[in-house]
């Protein structure tokens, strides 16, 4: 009795890009249930107060992280975690990142610097990712080398194009960060 | 399918969708801002013990429980992550995690950390990360 009930064990995926650029819904088309949301209080405690200045006479706000789920296995769950899009939340990453297995990040050719400080934060953290660009109705005028250029990525970071709406470019775009995962040099030691 | 989760991702929670929202967060924890044990992850995996023992061997029961502590038991009878308990709670995870820590003190409750795989101590096993592409590739 006491074994048919064994935990799975988690690991999680981060899904990060600038606001708008369709993290949710990339979560959303994978996952095996319609994205959930979570919060996290931020406090002045936490953020400081200048942080806070627009958020009025509040003492306690939240930021929402919406995540999704994928059972490979009866022993594991892949998690998938859309990053807060707005940069001065990012000290919460701490806490997403930490035992993240790599990152996907999320870009939009027609304003591709709202992506650059995630590739920044994976590179800076040496998290391991890939880069999906969303063209929404194939609007995309620009080759994907003319993209990796204009992103500054490093030719081994894989990059692929596609409508992040779709199940089958999602899968894709996490089968290249799991091969891309597999292809690394293990650490040494 | 996704049509029904537009992008709000800068939206603040504004208390307008529901009266949970109503009670102060930290009222649930009797004022407490910090869990019992700072090993519970998002995605540490809960589940409720069939036959709880104390560290006695003697069985544990239920006793003062809260109605959150209550529902969490409820919901962890299948294993949940704890941003699963806490999106279904309609808690803040750091709320969340208090209450869980509660349970896991009490026996009540089992928690399995996520599995490692920090790349310092080489990332994560060939054998997790094959089972993961296997596991899309059924998508």
């Amino acid at each position: 009795m006491t074994t048919s009930q064994t935990a799975p064990t988690a690991v999680k995926i981060l899904i990060a890009g600038g606001f708008g650029v369709g993290k949710t819904t990339l979560v959303g088309a994978v996952s095996e249930v319609a994205p959930l949301r979570t919060e996290e209080l931020l406090t002045q405690a936490s953020v400081g107060v200048d942080d806070l200045a627009g958020v009025g006479q509040k003492d306690t706000t939240t930021v929402a992280l919406d995540f999704g789920r994928i059972t490979v296995s009866p022993e594991l769950v892949v998690y998938l975690f859309g990053t807060p899009g707005q940069e001065r939340f990012w000290f919460m990453w701490n806490d997403l990142v930490n035992g993240a297995l790599g990152g996907v990040v999320i870009a939009d050719t027609r304003r591709l610097e709202t992506s650059f400080a995630s590739i920044d934060f994976f590179e800076s953290r040496d998290i391991p990712f890939v880069v999906a660009i969303n063209c929404f109705h194939g609007h995309n005028t620009r080759t994907a080398e003319e993209i990796r250029v204009a992103l500054d990525l490093d030719p081994h970071v894989p990059l692929l194009v596609g409508d992040v709406r779709e199940r089958p470019f999602g899968r894709d775009v996490l089968l290249a960060l799991v091969d891309h995962l597999m292809s690394l040099p293990v650490a040494a030691g | 399918m996704t049509a029904h989760w537009p992008y709000r991702e800068d939206e603040f929670e504004d208390g307008e969708d529901g009266a949970g929202t109503m009670v102060r967060p930290y009222t649930i924890t009797h004022g407490r801002t910090a869990p019992e044990r700072d090993d519970l992850t998002l995605i540490t995996v809960l589940t409720t013990a069939h036959d709880p023992l104390d560290a006695h061997g003697a069985a544990v029961r239920p006793g003062r429980l809260q109605p959150e502590h209550r529902l969490i038991l409820e919901r962890c009878r299948r294993p949940a992550a704890v941003a699963e308990v806490s999106a279904g709670l309609d808690l803040p995870v750091s709320v969340t995690k208090i209450l869980l820590a509660d349970l896991v003190a009490s026996g009540l409750l089992i928690a399995r950390a996520p599995l490692s795989v920090a790349r310092a101590s080489g990332g994560a096993h060939m054998s997790v990360l094959a089972a993961v592409r296997d596991g899309l590739r059924r998508l």
